[in-house]
């Protein structure tokens, strides 16, 4: 038995690594679960990532660059935004393993056909 | 608006989850242990909050924090029309309008039915062209015209070019700092932290707190040397307490509000024995669209267009009120559009698109389907079903007014609209209510200083300022008041802390 256990955990905390990857989880983002879960949960398994965590790979300016919209709706751009200007933390609208959707939608019926 | 109703669900839900939590530590203060300490501490990032953190910049305050709960800054006050009214400025005087803190008080007054505190109005507008110079320096540049609000008798809603109160957050939010003001967000205010004789010591901070997850985070207790100025906005966005003093304001009825608008800072207040006032006036928007969620762009526009516009029954082709009455006027007239089954069948602004172009809000509103383009009278009656021949009368009938200067139909005043005819092409805008503020919260005096329910005396070393303070403006609050008084009594508060 007491050999038993160890193989149990290991089996056991597979299972629970699993069961977060059964969620959503984006493809491109394949290579940040090989380097595991603890790459961007920088806070512990049960608390949800930091702000910081998505900055390690992705850049708020370059995003604002991305996603840049001219004259009138220069504002309307999600990454630099009128309301936040590019201090929204990604997590207001972005989600890994739950369906979520910009917090502009909480008032405009904005359209952000690559919003993922 | 389907993901707006799960939001507001899911606000009330949380908020019922957080009415669990410890109501409060009463300690000594050797015994507590404080896990950062502060000069100021400030709980939300809105009008108030931000002002009082800048007047306490300014004052010399050296450790000033500010609480957001929210991820993003500016709470329900980056959410809106960018608007405050300010009686006695340059730009009025610059415009020929006459104006003066007497007439402002009067009319807010006359829309708070007998129910307003005068001192505090008072105190508010007095202090407006501070507040007003404040913003100036801080960054907020103001459009050179002024609109005009409902039920004011002069023209004073000073608008930031951005028509929105962003152009107002960040701004005060870059000066803050500039400061040395600590912004925070995900950081919850849970409940204050007293001493037995009811003296607030502190208060208890959710720190890594996200939106809807009730425990997330970790609490940290929090040490306040000079005072808890709690700034921290209405209850609009929990459905679940404002249906407890409304009944007519359930899950159907929109809220323009940002969904961190849950009540925490009044709970947290109410249960440290401060008095509430007028918590059951719970103020609709007039010129909110049914179209998009939250306060939109619908609401811009329609501002915007209300003293040259008509706003028109369906079932009658007719005007049905004044569209520039106070806030509370319009929309009890607007809830009762109704079809022959009883179900909400909103009304129709039609303004006239030679004058709403003048205003960038119209771009927007057609490019989201808040409002349409027509180009003929009978092109709307045959859209929306209306009887023709009574819209033709009403259009024709409006259109004498302008040139007389003299609304016989309902008392507009028409020196908004003068030589502004409604003719084609027309916007058209739906308008249905939606809950935008609550006047109602705990009661402070002209220092920002809570009052106790048991004795009428102030709370020592807590302040509250904005929304979340009750009785400033009594049954309805006029458009445009909100944030200048926000900010009046932000200022008091940083005033008095620093006199303290």
């Amino acid at each position: 038995m007491k050999l038993f256990t160890p193989l149990f955990t290991v089996l056991f905390s597979c299972a629970i690594a699993f069961s977060a990857q059964a969620k959503d989880q984006r493809d491109y983002h394949e290579m940040v679960y090989d380097s595991g879960c603890k790459t961007c949960h920088d806070q512990g398994m049960k608390a949800f990532p930091s702000d910081e965590a998505c900055l390690q790979c992705h850049d708020m300016g370059e995003l604002a660059k991305q996603t840049q919209r001219k004259g009138h709706e220069a504002a309307q751009n999600p990454h630099d935004s009128m309301h936040y200007g590019q201090e929204a933390p990604c997590m207001e609208c972005h989600g890994e393993h739950t369906t979520k959707q910009a917090i502009c939608m909480d008032c405009h019926n904005f359209d952000y056909p690559k919003f993922k | 608006m389907q993901t707006r109703r799960s939001f507001l669900k899911f606000g009330a839900s949380a908020a019922a989850v957080g009415a669990l939590s410890p109501v409060a530590a009463h300690a000594s203060s050797g015994d507590i242990h404080w896990d950062e300490s502060h000069e100021i501490v400030i709980v939300g990032s809105g009008f108030a909050g931000l002002a009082a953190a800048v007047e306490a910049g300014k004052l010399g305050a050296k450790d000033i924090v500010i609480f957001e709960k929210l991820g993003v800054y500016g709470g329900n006050s980056t959410l809106n029309a960018g608007q405050a009214c300010f009686a006695n400025t340059d730009l009025q005087k610059k415009l020929g309008i006459k104006d003066s803190v007497d007439l402002m008080v009067q009319d807010q007054l006359k829309a708070g039915r007998g129910y307003a505190s005068e001192e505090l109005l008072r105190h508010s507008a007095e202090l407006g062209p501070y507040v007003y110079q404040l913003t100036k320096d801080c960054g907020c540049v103001y459009r050179d015209h002024i609109i005009n609000t409902g039920g004011t008798s002069a023209t004073r809603s000073h608008q930031v070019i951005e028509r929105s109160g962003a152009g107002f957050i960040r701004p005060m939010l870059k000066t803050a700092r500039s400061y040395g003001v600590k912004t925070k967000i995900r950081h919850k205010f849970e409940h204050l932290i007293t001493a037995k004789d009811g003296t607030v010591l502190g208060i208890q901070v959710r720190k890594g707190y996200h939106f809807g997850h009730e425990h997330s985070g970790q609490l940290i207790n929090v040490k306040a040397e000079k005072g808890v100025l709690i700034a921290t906005g209405g209850f609009g966005a929990n459905v679940s307490f404002r249906k407890a003093l409304d009944p007519n304001l359930g899950e159907e009825v929109g809220c323009t509000n940002a969904r961190g608008a849950t009540g925490d800072g009044l709970v947290a207040m109410l249960s440290e024995g401060a008095m509430p006032v007028h918590l059951s006036f719970i103020q609709s928007g007039p010129w909110a669209s049914p179209d998009e969620g939250g306060f939109g762009y619908g609401a811009g526009f329609s501002l915007y267009n209300f003293p040259h516009s008509i706003a028109i029954d369906r079932n009658t082709g007719e005007r049905f009120m004044n569209e520039t009455a106070d806030r509370k006027t319009r929309a009890d007239l607007e809830v009762q559009r109704r079809d022959k089954d009883g179900n909400p069948n909103p009304a129709l602004l039609i303004a006239p698109k030679h004058e709403a172009q003048k205003d960038p809000s119209m771009e927007n509103v057609l490019k989201y389907n808040v409002a349409w383009e027509f180009d003929s009278v009978e092109a709307i009656a045959k859209h929306f079903d209306l009887p023709l021949n009574p819209l033709k009368k009403q259009v024709d009938d409006w259109n004498s007014f302008v040139k007389t200067g003299e609304d016989t139909q309902f008392g507009k005043r028409m020196n908004m609209s003068t030589g502004i005819y409604l003719t084609a092409p027309f916007i058209v805008q739906r308008l249905w209510p939606k809950v935008h503020y609550c006047q109602g919260g705990i009661q402070i005096n002209t220092k920002a200083e809570v009052i106790a329910a048991k004795n009428g005396q102030p709370i020592k070393n807590l302040y509250a300022a904005g929304e979340v303070s009750g009785g400033v403006h009594g049954v309805s609050r006029l458009g445009g008041c909100a944030t200048p008084e926000c900010m009046a009594f932000g200022v008091t508060a940083a005033r008095s802390m620093m006199k303290a």
